[in-house]
């Protein structure tokens, strides 16, 4: 696995950055959360204190029985307009907040009311799939047809009953039973009670507008079928208690608009949980964050569903709400709740507390969207952030990696390569001067090659040191023998001194080779070029070898015009000996030395090859090395590597190379060398 | 009389062997371990012939500051060097310094004390009025074999001894090649082929100095020199 592979792979670890930027935005959200309770709470607890001391303002009704909505009480919402009277409540401008009146035999209404600055208005949704019209001439008694009556008991105690019906649906006036001066009851229409009739495919809907000054302190409302003796409803006759009208407090809502920000909404309730009096709005200002459209991960990671929660109230009577019951019995709460369009809401009550009891409660619900969504924005900032910083990091360590890569490489290189084919040691390394460990590595190569160069500059030089060294001990013992010869020895004392001479002479012809390297690169040293023939040098020199290997045929092969070379001749003929000397070594008996002198562009071309055997490929590149020897002994003359390597040495000098290669037809070895033309 | 030859050699050994053999052939002979000991000696009485070795002792180049020495007191004393050495730059200085001779420790016993009675015969026979028999002449060139003079077109041409029989070899016979054996065998010493070319390559150049046109030693290369006329 390569560094840089294993770099990437420790670069991703900085993908712990966003996820601990997660964990922290989901800790954070958690405690912007409780600080957003303990916010609203306070605001709930401050209004709540300020309305406690003028309760004036804010309880008109002294009536501090129990609100029952099953015994007829009615909650009169506060409209904001006035509505059109067609039958829809839709336009009342407040949420729907039906109370199902009570029901007899199964018939089921439901009714709500709302009140304007000079109308109570009723609205009635009755379940009645049957219509059944009023007749025409319709006379006091009777009831054979679908209605609704409503029962008005003003302050002194007097009811006036009216009643809703109708020959066809639409806009009609209420009628009410009147006595004559005879007596005699007549239906009447009153005119000023209008009321819409409008036929649904369940029953019908009744919207109906009675201006205050009909109006008493209770109103029963009675939906009656009739077709059945079927009706849902309440009478006094039947709820004597009951139908008393709950009114929110007028300028409350002016009073608590002075207390809210946006999103928010405050709702004042008594004890009976009913609202006096409300101000602002839930609704979530659309926020630009959210608009774009894409998948919102910091909804998706921060717990924002709110199907779990429990439902916010509505309407008129907020008693089914945690809060709101908790701060009646005077301790403030907040919860979070679900709001009508699924999202969360956060809602918190504050008692009211005059003379030491809790008269009422503030209601405040706070819309957690504009904060969710602000903390959206940042987050998907952060989010970005930590994504860029992890990028570059990745990026930067790759690109680190690759450097290393990159050093690395460039030393092992430079280590492979170290030890030429020449056998040449080079001492320098890249990255030596680097402080780091590269840099020490590349250092600890230098100091291991050259450790490697004094040694091989040791083995090279031993050959000439030997071969200096010996020669003094060599000359004693030749000249003893020398001495001894001149004092008459018998003969076979004499043979014993022709062994040791002979013995000397080998010991002479090993030191010369030993030498003869360093001899030639002192030559070399020395020499001095001059311009001459290379053809006529190679022509005499072939002859001189026909002689001295009568045993191997030589062939030359020459171009016909003179191949003039600047350089020592010397040199050259000494160079020409050692290939002649190495081909005849591997030339079997009467086999062919073939030496070739050609042009190629810029070079002569002298090319010896022999017959012979083939040489390994792994020894053919190590041919010139100084004192490489790669020959199984054939002969007693001493081989010490050298040979080549002075070809080389000598080739070199002359600007050229020496290559050795296998015969094309594997009959031998051919050993080329190229001189460059003047 | 009998000649006063010093020896100027740091191994034992080989002192003695030298000594005993020149000793052999009639030489008084005087060894000397180092520099110090030989120059206090030749203060007091210059040798006939000293042969001295390179390095003597701790001296690396003991031999080349003895010789300067030696040349310095005395213009005409035969200096030969031998040395293990057999580098064609020593052989240089030490002819450059005005040695006689240059040889190498390969030389045998017999050889030696042949170039020393050459040396002899050489000063010898320049003491003596001029012998004509032994003169060859090959066109500008004249060869005094008695006192090994050389001349060419009528000046002279100072050679060492090997060089004087390389160019008695080579003249003898013009046009004929001779290998480096020959001349080798011609000057009675043990070379290799490196320091035979570099000795004719000195050959010429000392003609050359007296005459640049100077060209009657050639190359046969693979097979070794003649003469050409």
């Amino acid at each position: 696995v390569s560094i840089r592979l294993q770099l990437l792979v420790v670069a991703l670890t900085t993908l712990v950055l966003p996820w601990a930027g997660c964990q922290y935005a989901r800790e954070l959200e958690s405690a912007l959360r409780g600080s957003q309770e303990q916010s609203l709470l306070a605001s709930a607890g401050t209004i709540g204190n300020a309305l406690s001391a003028q309760p004036q303002r804010v309880f008109r009704n002294e009536d501090l029985r129990a609100f029952d909505a099953r015994s007829g009480d009615l909650y009169v919402h506060p409209l904001p307009n006035q509505p059109l009277l067609d039958g829809y409540a839709e336009d009342w401008g407040i949420p729907f907040d039906l109370v199902t009146l009570q029901s007899v035999s199964g018939y089921h209404a439901r009714v709500q009311a709302g009140s304007t600055e000079r109308y109570l208005y009723i609205y009635a949704e009755v379940d009645d799939a049957h219509f059944d019209a009023e007749p025409n001439d319709v006379q006091p008694d009777d009831d054979r047809f679908d209605r609704v009556d409503v029962r008005l008991q003003s302050a002194d105690g007097t009811d006036t009953s009216y009643f809703f019906a109708t020959t066809a649906p639409g806009l009609n006036a209420a009628q009410h039973v009147t006595k004559d001066d005879d007596d005699a009851r007549h239906v009447q229409a009153e005119p000023r009670i209008q009321a819409y009739w409008l036929q649904t495919s369940q029953g019908y809907h009744l919207e109906a507008r009675i201006p205050f000054s009909f109006v008493g302190e209770r109103l029963w409302i009675e939906a009656r079928d009739g077709g059945s003796k079927r009706s849902a409803g309440f009478t006094p006759e039947t709820e004597s208690a009951g139908g008393r009208l709950f009114f929110a407090t007028d300028g409350l809502d002016g009073l608590l608009a002075t207390f809210i920000r946006d999103g928010t909404r405050a709702t004042v309730l008594d004890t009976n949980a009913l609202a006096l009096g409300s101000s602002g709005s839930v609704a979530a200002e659309p926020i630009n964050a959210t608009a774009d459209g894409g998948f919102n991960w910091y909804r998706a990671l921060v717990e924002s569903d709110a199907s779990h929660l429990p439902p916010a109230t509505t309407g008129g009577d907020r008693r089914g709400a945690d809060v709101v019951r908790t701060a009646l019995s005077g301790e403030p709460r907040a919860q979070w709740v679900r709001g009508d369009d699924g999202r969360m809401l956060l809602t918190a009550a504050a008692p009211i507390v005059v003379d030491g009891v809790a008269r009422g409660a503030v209601l405040l619900e706070q819309n957690a969207e504009q904060m969710l969504a602000l903390r959206t924005q940042a987050f998907a900032r952060l989010f970005e952030l930590t994504l860029i910083a992890t990028a570059t990091a990745v990026i930067v360590m790759l690109a680190f990696a690759a450097w290393m890569t990159f050093r690395i490489g460039r030393l092992r290189n430079a280590a492979e390569s170290a030890v030429g084919n020449d056998g040449r040691i080079r001492l320098t390394m890249p990255e030596s001067r680097s402080g780091d460990e590269i840099g020490a590595l590349a250092r600890g190569f230098e100091r291991l090659l050259a450790r490697l160069n004094e040694h091989a500059q040791y083995l090279r030089t031993l050959g000439a040191k030997l071969s200096h060294e010996l020669r003094t001990p060599l000359t004693i013992v030749r000249s003893s023998l020398d001495n001894l010869e001149s004092h008459g020895l018998r003969d076979e004392q004499r043979s014993y001194i022709d062994r040791a001479r002979g013995g000397t002479q080998r010991l002479q012809t090993i030191l010369t080779s030993l030498g003869a390297a360093a001899r030639v690169e002192e030559s070399i040293k020395l020499a001095e070029r001059v311009n001459f023939d290379l053809r006529e040098l190679i022509t005499s020199t072939v002859a001189g070898y026909r002689d001295g290997f009568p045993a191997t045929t030589f062939a030359l092969a020459q171009p016909d015009d003179a191949c003039f070379l600047r350089g020592a001749p010397d040199l050259i003929v000494q160079m020409l000996d050692k290939l002649i000397e190495n081909a005849a070594d591997f030339c079997p008996p009467a086999g062919r030395i073939h030496v070739r002198l050609g042009r190629e562009p810029g070079n002569y071309l002298l090319a010896v090859d022999n017959d012979g055997p083939r040489i390994p490929a792994e020894v053919l590149q190590h041919l010139f090395e100084s004192l490489y020897e790669q020959r199984s002994g054939r002969d007693d003359k001493p081989h010490f590597g050298l040979g080549l390597y002075i070809v080389r040495l000598i080739a070199e000098f002359h600007g050229g190379t020496a290559r050795a290669a296998n015969r094309e037809d594997g009959g031998g070895a051919v050993f080329t060398v190229t001189l460059p033309m003047i | 009389m009998r000649k006063n030859i010093a020896i100027v050699e740091d191994e034992p050994a080989l002192r003695e062997n030298y000594s005993a053999a020149l000793a052999r052939h009639g030489y008084a002979v005087k060894s000397y371990a180092n520099r110090h000991t030989a120059m206090q000696a030749f203060r007091a009485h210059l040798p006939d012939l000293a042969i001295i070795d390179i390095s003597l002792e701790d001296e690396a180049e003991g031999g080349f500051d003895l010789c300067r020495d030696l040349r310095a007191a005395s213009a005409e004393l035969p200096i030969i060097f031998l040395t293990a050495r057999d580098s064609e730059l020593d052989a240089v200085s030490g002819l450059r310094l005005g040695a006689d001779d240059f040889l190498t420790k390969d030389v045998s016993l017999p050889h030696l004390a042949a170039r020393v009675a050459a040396l002899f015969r050489r000063i010898d026979a320049l003491k003596r009025p001029e012998n004509a028999a032994e003169i060859v002449r090959r066109g500008a060139l004249s060869i005094d074999g008695e006192k090994m003079q050389t001349t060419w077109k009528a000046s002279a041409v100072t050679l060492s001894l090997t060089e004087f029989w390389i160019v008695h070899a080579l003249a003898r016979n013009p046009g004929h090649v001779k290998n480096r054996q020959q001349l080798m065998d011609a000057a009675n010493v043990v070379l290799d082929d490196n320091t035979i070319t570099s000795h004719v390559k000195r050959i010429r150049r000392k003609f050359q100095q007296v005459d640049p046109a100077f060209d009657s030693i050639q190359t046969v290369y693979g097979m070794g020199y003649r003469w050409v006329e």
